[in-house]
C-alpha cells in the first residue's frame, strides 16, 4: 500500500505524455466518443421499438449479440481488419491500429444497455396513459416526446449510465493495441513485473474513482432530469402520483 | 541430431524401461499437478513433460493456461501447482532484470538461486530457446538493406517502432537499443507488448516498421518477417526449463529419477523443434497433446 501510495505522489507520474492528466484525459475523450456514437445508433432504434413494439425482438437480440462478444475479442478480431482497410480506405494504419478496435469494442459495449433501457423504458408507460393521450388528439410524435419519454426518461438515463460506466471500466483495454487512458497504467505495470505491481493497483484506483466520479454526475443529472411528476422519492414505490392525473386537478 | 541427444535420449529410454519393470513413480507418489501459461508454447512444453512423467507411471493433473507469468507466478509460489515450465531468462528479470545475461545456463543458476528461497528447484534447460527477436517485414529489410540490428541506427529516422511499454526501464531494449546507436526513445513509437499478437498484426499491417516478436513466434514463418541478426548479443538466453516445489519433491520415492525424466525431456528441444512444433500447434491448428506425443514418439522419449 505504501508503495502505491509512494506511486501517486511521484511527481513524474504526473507530467508529461504519459502522465495521469493525459492518460486521464484520453480515457475520458474515448469513451464520451464511445457512449455518445452508440447513443446515436441505440436510442432511436430503441425509441422506435419502444413506441411501435415492432421489430423489438430483432433489434434487441442484435444489441444482445454486443454483450455476449467479450470486449477483447472485439478488440483482437477487429484488428486485422482496420488494419488491412487502413491502404483501402485511406487512414492511417495508426487508426487502424489503436484507435478503430478499441472504439469499436467500447460502442458494441455501449450500444446494448441504451437500446434495451430505451425500449423497455417506453414498453413500461401505463397503455392506458397513451391511449388517453391518443383519444385527446396528440399525435404519435407527440405522444412520444410529451407523455413516453418523461415518463419513460429515468429508465433511459439508466441505461446511458450502465453503458458509461461499462466503457469506462473497459476502455482500459485499449492499451493492449497501444491506444492510451488509465488502462496504460494497468497494461504497462503488469509487464513490468512485480516490479510494476504498485503501477497496476494505482492505474486500478483511477479507473474506479473516474468510473464511480462520473456515475454520481450522471446520477444527479438522471434526477435532474426527470420530471417533478415522476420523480421516485426515496421510500416509494413506482406510481405515478395521484394527483397529477386526477380529473378535479 | 546430435550424438549427446542420442545419448541422453538413450538413457531415457533406458530409464523408461526400468519404470516399466518397477516404476520411476512409486505407488505412494503424489499427483504432480503440471501447470503453463496461457499461450501454446508454454502448453506444449507442459504437455511434453505431463506425457513423460505418465508415461514413467505418474498421475498427471493438467492445469494449463493459467494466464501469464504475472498471474502464474503468484498461483506457483502458493503451491497451488507443482511444476511449471518457465523461459530462465524472462523468468529471472520477472523478480529481476538486472540479472539476466546471454547465456542460459548462468541465467538458469541465477534464477535457481532466486527461487530457493521460495522453496522452488530450477531443473536443466533445454538447448534450444526462445529469445527476443527483432523483427521486420520482407519489404522494409529489402528496401533498406537490413540483415542485422546494427543496419538499423542509419535508417532509424525512417522507421515507425513497436516497442514493448517497459521498455524505458528494460536494459535488454532500451539498453540494447542504445548500443546499436539508436537514439532512444525513436520518433515514431507504439506502445505494443513483445511476442504478443496485435505486434505481429501492428508489423503485418503496416502501421510500424520494426517490432520486437519471440524468435520461435509463429507469426514470423506465417507472415515471413525477417529476424535482424543479434549482431552485437545484446538478447539474453531463453532456454526453457521446468520449475518445480520441493515441497512436491520431497513427497517422492524417488526424485533423482523424476528429474532425470524430464531433464531427458528437455535435452532434445532444440531451437528448430520449438520454433517447428509452434507452427504445428498456432498456424496448422493441431493439438497440443498430439503435437507433443508425435515429437516424443520422435524422439523416442516415450516407452512403448
Amino acid at each position: 500500500m505504501s508503495e502505491v501510495i509512494a506511486w501517486f505522489s511521484d511527481p513524474s507520474n504526473w507530467q508529461g505524455s504519459t502522465g495521469v492528466p493525459v492518460r486521464l484525459w484520453e480515457h475520458v475523450w474515448i469513451s464520451a466518443v464511445s457512449v455518445a456514437v452508440a447513443t446515436v445508433i441505440a436510442l432511436p432504434v430503441g425509441l422506435y421499438t419502444g413506441h411501435t413494439g415492432r421489430f423489438a425482438g430483432v433489434a434487441i437480440n442484435l444489441a444482445n449479440i454486443g454483450r455476449a462478444i467479450p470486449s477483447y475479442a472485439v478488440l483482437v478480431m477487429v484488428l486485422p481488419i482496420s488494419l488491412s482497410l487502413a491502404p483501402v480506405l485511406g487512414y492511417s494504419p495508426n487508426l487502424g491500429l489503436s484507435f478503430i478496435p478499441t472504439f469499436t469494442a467500447m460502442v458494441l459495449l455501449a450500444i446494448p444497455p441504451i437500446l434495451v433501457n430505451a425500449h423497455a423504458g417506453l414498453q413500461a408507460v401505463d397503455r392506458d396513459l397513451i391511449e388517453a393521450a391518443r383519444a385527446m388528439g396528440l399525435k404519435e410524435r407527440e405522444i412520444l416526446g410529451q407523455v413516453e419519454l418523461p415518463i419513460a426518461m429515468t429508465v433511459i438515463v439508466g441505461g446511458f449510465r450502465t453503458a458509461v460506466l461499462n466503457v469506462i471500466a473497459t476502455a482500459t483495454i485499449g492499451a493492449i493495441v497501444s491506444f492510451g487512458g488509465l488502462g496504460r497504467f494497468i497494461i504497462d505495470g503488469r509487464l513490468r513485473g512485480v516490479a510494476g505491481i504498485p503501477e497496476l493497483i494505482s492505474g486500478a484506483i483511477l479507473v474506479t474513482v473516474l468510473a464511480v466520479t462520473v456515475d454520481l454526475l450522471l446520477g444527479g443529472l438522471q434526477r435532474r432530469i426527470t420530471p417533478d411528476g415522476v420523480k421516485i422519492a426515496e421510500g416509494q414505490s413506482f406510481e405515478l402520483p395521484k394527483p397529477a392525473l386526477s380529473p378535479a386537478s | 541430431m546430435s550424438f549427446k541427444r542420442l545419448v541422453v535420449a538413450g538413457s531415457v529410454f533406458a530409464l523408461l524401461i526400468t519404470a516399466c519393470g518397477g516404476g520411476a513413480a512409486g505407488t505412494d507418489d503424489p499427483t504432480v499437478r503440471i501447470g503453463s501459461d496461457n499461450f501454446y508454447e508454454s502448453r506444449l512444453m507442459a504437455e511434453i513433460y505431463a506425457l513423460v512423467l505418465e508415461d514413467a507411471g505418474y498421475t498427471v493433473e493438467r492445469s494449463f493456461g493459467l494466464g501469464s507469468r504475472q498471474e502464474r507466478a503468484p498461483a506457483f509460489e502458493d503451491g497451488q501447482i507443482d511444476l511449471v515450465p518457465e523461459y530462465v531468462g524472462s523468468g529471472l528479470g520477472y523478480y529481476d532484470a538486472t540479472q539476466i545475461t546471454g547465456d542460459g545456463e548462468t541465467n538458469r543458476e541465477r534464477l535457481a538461486t532466486v527461487l530457493a528461497d521460495k522453496g522452488i528447484t530450477v531443473f536443466g534447460i533445454t538447448p534450444g530457446e526462445d529469445t527476443n527477436a527483432a523483427v521486420v517485414r520482407q519489404a522494409t529489410a529489402d528496401e533498406l538493406g537490413l540483415s542485422s540490428m546494427s543496419d538499423l541506427a542509419a535508417v532509424q529516422a525512417d522507421l515507425r517502432w513497436g516497442l514493448p511499454p517497459d521498455c524505458d526501464e528494460n536494459p535488454l531494449c532500451k539498453g540494447a537499443l542504445e548500443q546499436y546507436g539508436i537514439t532512444y526513445p525513436p520518433a515514431e513509437r507504439e506502445s505494443l507488448a513483445a511476442c504478443d499478437v496485435p505486434i505481429a498484426e501492428a508489423l503485418n499491417g503496416d502501421a510500424i516498421d520494426f517490432a520486437w516478436l519471440c524468435s520461435t513466434q509463429p507469426a514470423i514463418v506465417q507472415y515471413g518477417f525477417v529476424v535482424l541478426e543479434d549482431d552485437l548479443d545484446t538478447q539474453p538466453a531463453e532456454n526453457i526449463a521446468p520449475l518445480v516445489r520441493n515441497d512436491f519433491l520431497e513427497q517422492l520415492s524417488d526424485a533423482d529419477a523424476f528429474q532425470a525424466l524430464l531433464d531427458g525431456a528437455s535435452a532434445g528441444m532444440t531451437t528448430e523443434e520449438l520454433t517447428r512444433l509452434g507452427v504445428e500447434v498456432s498456424v496448422n491448428q493441431r493439438e497440443v497433446d498430439e503435437v507433443a506425443r508425435e515429437w516424443l514418439e520422435a524422439q523416442g522419449l516415450l516407452g512403448d
